[in-house]
């Protein structure tokens, strides 16, 4: 059963305790139609909502509506790229309709549109180290050469610019954030990865339960980035995140983490008993630790 | 021309004694052993002027292209020659088109209705396709033209097909009679001969004497041994025809096609090619040697005698569950036809296939996609639909599976002698012998048959199963057999139908066993099953209309309130009605509308009880049910269709909350071979499972597969430490 998140939500990057920021912007585009508007500025809105809830409201910018303009969309990018350091993270959430030409992907926006070439022109200019495209609109994938880069993990919601029928991938993704069961690794926090899985199983599992042939086929690039960016921390690992007196605790488990993942390189190596006891005797380390870390 | 003519010498003298070169002809060299001279007579024939005649030559030198392309030239010249199109026919015939062939002799006959030829040509290519409408072309050819011996060969073989051998040999002797060197009628007798056990060698001589090379009687012999299942026999014969003629390489496809049903797949293979390496690719050469190349994708699970063949994709997933269905049916076939199956020299007892791709399954049973069934019996080897190559709820494989190995004790009792109808019937019977759930429901394509009084008697069902003459003819006649079955046990007796497996394991015929097993005449027994079998049925055939009415009409109704009424009024009208829009979905789902989930309950618990098997409406009862119920009911799930991941886990938790470890820890494992997505929890629910089953080794290896794939599981490392606590001794 799904189940909303605590409010404690917080958004944040993976590296603990620096002074790194995460930077948010939200475009809800042309809606054309009603219904469409409608929807497109509820997922929006719901982004938002949680966006605010993990960092000042300063690094959080929605456009919705009139105020989505090509315009007002460059001067948001801008005032990011003024404002980001190095270390900082960037997500940059679009939603609404997309086309292509075969040539050239835009996303729709009252007024004029803007390109994707014009987006990644853009986003350059944001020192951030890691950012995050999530392209939800039709024909995304038409996107996804021109917004590549290797500081950039970019999501789309179509396998290609022939994708051309609105899309369902926002409403999941928002969703992703939502539910503790997109939380794989259950590690009480939700990484752009697991968020990306979860919402391409939903639009699967969408299709499948209305009988409609699946118009969107989801795509991510840069897999390593995106398994990297933690977007979402609930629960224990929430509240330590935020306490620094776990620091040390918490650098103490990244160490043993690092050395499970070492031994499971070499599992094949290994005699199965050997890896069994060395295996088992990293994980009770790690459950003791964690024990105190969530003390 | 008379320089090509010249070529043409034909006879032993010196002195040329050229007849007219024609087709029959050269066929007549070639059918008595006269290669050479029936080549240059071909060759003659492809040099003449005439487009007719380089078509026929061409064809006789198998240059098919060439003579395609000549036909087709000499029918623009001549658009009202019946004969031509005819004869263009067959040799699309004999190349695999039998489309076109068929549109070709549909011409003939609107250029010459009395083209006794074009009949013949329909016949045959209604035959290859086992149309019931071969009969009837045959016999309009024969009227049109009563010497004509190949049509009487046809209808030989035909009724040999069906197991009338004394039509067979009617026909095989008037094909005689018409043309006293016909080699195909003699091969017909030689082949009465060697499905009764009786010698055939004075006829197989005859043939041998006109042509000492005609492979094609060992073929024929072959392919009526294939249709009455003694594939063994059959690889003999197809062996001997291409030892006679090592050219004929549609008997070098034939025995691929059954060396590979056997489960010789080497040996299958080196046939397959040699037919394809020399042009004969019709589909069922082609289709298996791509099944063939498929066979890198499945894996061999081997348990003791029994040897299961899945694809790699699944076999982790289905293997335990084929195993307990086949280790079960082997000890109840066994107790109950007193045998062990023996082992064979490839290793194995019965090997049982499972293809997730129904055409693949259908190339491994008849060559060819499109095969209506869901499971064939080869010999020793069951070859079957997986559970996920067909749409959830579509069959209950495990009630197939037990019908076909049903099949393999009762061919290796009967040395494959025991006639379909029995073996079919048997089968059916025993599905719901084993399960009353199991075996299929009267459908209302048999209610419409049994109306309209269309069943056959005992003595002619064969017919139903070989050549169905109307559309379910084949589905009717499963029914009717296991229906029979199901009425000697109740009237003579269990042990009974034991018997007549032994009186069918020597050659006989149903009459036959029939007066002998239970004391009267054919007749008296169809008289009595079908006065047995209205009382059976009850109103349900006659309330067929109403029923159909009142569907419609509960389909179509608003709302719970109205629905109810009449889907009641549906069940209670045909209530082994289980199928799309039955009414026992719709009650539920009215009745729960109305707050009522009690009733729901008791609507799906009976459509379960019929045999009902929509997973979707079980796991709606499930939901409904106690928890040893709903386990009990999730389970038959994994019978019908085990590839849902979400009923797995359903399963395995119900299975912890009534104490059945053993059962949570098989579908928790269920659950990791369909690889979700959330692989940390599906370990985690395992290694539970395995710590309360008292299995710490294998609930540590599940914890440590749960916790590498999610370091901060808190539960799992939770159980961890209990369990390693548990395996110091400490107590939790």
């Amino acid at each position: 059963m799904k189940r909303a998140l605590l409010i404690l939500a917080v958004f944040a990057t993976a590296v603990l305790g620096a002074s790194a920021q995460t930077w948010y912007v939200t475009v809800a585009g042309l809606g054309g139609e009603p219904d469409y508007t409608q929807r497109f500025n509820a997922d929006a809105q719901s982004l938002d909502k949680l966006f605010r809830q993990a960092a000042p409201a300063d690094h959080v910018i929605t456009l919705i509506g009139p105020a989505a303009t090509r315009e007002t969309l460059h001067q948001a990018l801008g005032q990011v790229a003024a404002a980001a350091k190095p270390d900082d993270d960037f997500v940059l959430t679009l939603i609404g309709h997309g086309t292509y030409d075969g040539v050239e992907y835009k996303f729709n926006l009252p007024g004029p549109d803007v390109s994707a070439a014009e987006l990644a022109a853009w986003c350059d200019r944001i020192a951030a180290r890691r950012q995050l495209i999530v392209d939800t609109s039709s024909a995304s994938g038409g996107a996804l050469a021109a917004l590549q880069s290797p500081r950039r993990a970019v999501v789309a919601a179509t396998k290609s610019g022939t994708e051309k029928n609105a899309t369902v991938f926002a409403r999941y993704w928002a969703q992703a954030l939502q539910d503790p069961s997109a939380d794989l690794d259950k590690n009480q926090s939700i990484s752009a990865a697991e968020a990306f899985a979860y919402a391409q199983r939903k639009v699967a599992d969408f299709y499948t339960s209305q009988q409609r042939l699946a118009t969107e086929h989801p795509q991510s690039s840069n897999g390593k980035l995106l398994a990297s960016l933690t977007l979402v921390r609930f629960g224990q690992a929430q509240r330590a995140y935020a306490d620094p007196a776990k620091r040390a605790l918490l650098d103490q488990k990244e160490a043993l983490e690092s050395k499970i993942d070492a031994l499971n390189y070499q599992k094949d190596a290994l005699p199965d008993e050997e890896y069994k006891t060395q295996i088992t005797a990293l994980l009770l380390q790690l459950a003791k630790l964690q024990k105190e870390i969530d003390q | 021309m008379t320089a090509v003519l010249a070529l043409w010498l034909w006879g032993s003298g010196s002195a040329p004694q050229a007849p007219p070169p024609s087709a029959a002809n050269c066929a007549a060299l070639r059918l008595h052993d006269r290669s050479a001279a029936a080549t240059a007579c071909y060759q003659a024939l492809a040099a003449s002027p005439r487009l007719a005649d380089q078509a026929e030559g061409d064809w006789g030198l198998g240059l098919y292209d060439q003579a395609n392309t000549a036909f087709r030239a000499a029918a623009a010249q001549n658009d009202a020659s019946a004969a031509l199109r005819v004869r263009w026919g067959r040799l699309l015939h004999e190349r695999f088109n039998d489309t076109d062939a068929d549109g070709l002799f549909q011409e003939a006959l609107q250029r010459d209705p009395k083209s006794a030829d074009a009949y013949l040509g329909q016949a045959l290519v209604s035959a290859d396709g086992f149309d019931g409408k071969a009969l009837e072309s045959a016999n309009r050819a024969l009227e049109l033209d009563p010497k004509l011996a190949e049509a009487h060969v046809l209808l030989a073989t035909l009724a040999l097909e069906d197991s009338d051998s004394a039509a067979a040999a009617r026909e095989a002797d008037a094909a005689l009679a018409a043309q006293p060197d016909d080699l195909d009628a003699m091969a017909v007798h030689a082949a009465m001969g060697i499905l009764a056990n009786q010698p055939a060698d004075a006829w197989l001589k005859r043939i041998a004497a006109v042509n000492p090379h005609y492979g094609q009687a060992q073929a024929a012999i072959a392919r009526q041994l294939v249709l009455h299942r003694r594939y063994d026999e059959a690889v003999n014969y197809y062996r001997q025809a291409v030892t006679l003629d090592p050219e004929l390489w549609s008997a070098h496809s034939e025995l691929g096609v059954t060396l590979m049903r056997l489960g010789d797949d080497a040996s299958s293979r080196q046939e397959l090619e040699a037919a394809y390496d020399h042009d004969y690719r019709d589909a069922a050469t082609v289709n298996s040697l791509r099944l063939l190349d498929s066979y890198k994708n499945f894996d061999v699970v081997r348990d003791g005698p029994v040897w299961l063949k899945l694809d790699k994709k699944e076999s982790a997933l289905l293997a335990p569950y084929f195993e307990k269905v086949v280790e079960h049916a082997l000890q109840v076939y066994g107790a109950k036809y007193q045998m062990t199956l023996p082992v064979q020299p490839s290793g194995f007892a019965v090997q049982v296939e499972a293809y997730p791709n129904h055409d693949d399954f259908a190339v491994r049973s008849v060559g060819l996609p499109g095969l209506g069934a869901l499971g064939v019996t080869l010999g020793d080897v069951v070859a079957m639909d997986s559970p996920s190559g067909r749409p959830p709820g579509d069959f209950n494989w495990a009630s197939t599976l037990w019908h076909e190995l049903d099949h393999v004790y009762v061919l290796t009792a009967t040395h494959h002698l025991a006639p379909r109808w029995f073996a079919e019937g048997l089968a059916v019977h025993e599905e719901t012998q084993a399960n009353p759930e199991w075996g299929d429901r009267i459908t209302p394509d048999v209610l419409v048959a049994i109306q309209a009084n269309r069943l056959l008697p005992v003595a002619e069902l064969d017919r139903g199963f070989m050549h169905p003459a109307y559309p379910n003819q084949v589905i009717v006649s499963y029914y009717q057999a296991g229906r029979i079955c199901d009425y000697i046990q109740e009237k003579w007796g269990a042990p009974k139908l034991v018997e007549m497996v032994h009186d069918f394991a020597v050659p006989t015929t149903t009459p036959a066993v029939i007066q002998q097993a239970l004391g009267i005449t054919p007749a008296e027994f169809d008289t009595r099953f079908f006065a047995w079998l209205r009382q059976q049925l009850g109103a349900e055939p006659a309330n067929f209309n109403q029923w159909r009415t009142t569907l419609k009409a509960m389909a179509a109704a608003p709302g719970p309130a109205a629905v109810i009424p009449l889907a009641e009024k549906a069940r209670d009208l045909y209530p082994d009605y289980i199928y799309d829009a039955n009414p026992y979905g719709y009650l539920a789902k009215a009745y729960l509308a109305q707050n009522d989930p009690e009733a729901a309950r008791q609507a799906l618990a009976t459509y379960q009880k019929y045999g009902g098997h929509d997973p979707d409406l079980l796991r709606q009862l499930a939901k409904l049910e106690p928890p040893a119920d709903a386990a009990a009911t999730l389970d038959r799930i994994n019978y019908i269709y085990p590839m849902d991941a979400e009923t797995h886990r359903q399963l395995g938790d119900l299975w912890m909350q009534v104490h059945n470890t053993a059962g949570a820890v098989q579908e928790y494992t269920a659950v990791l071979d369909l690889h979700p997505l959330d692989r940390a929890g599906s370990e985690f629910h395992l290694a539970q499972a395995e710590y309360a089953a008292g299995n710490l080794d294998a609930a540590q290896d599940a914890v440590i597969a749960s916790l590498v794939a999610a370091h901060d599981y808190r539960p799992a490392q939770d159980l961890l430490v209990k369990i390693m606590d548990a395996k110091k001794g400490k107590t939790p």
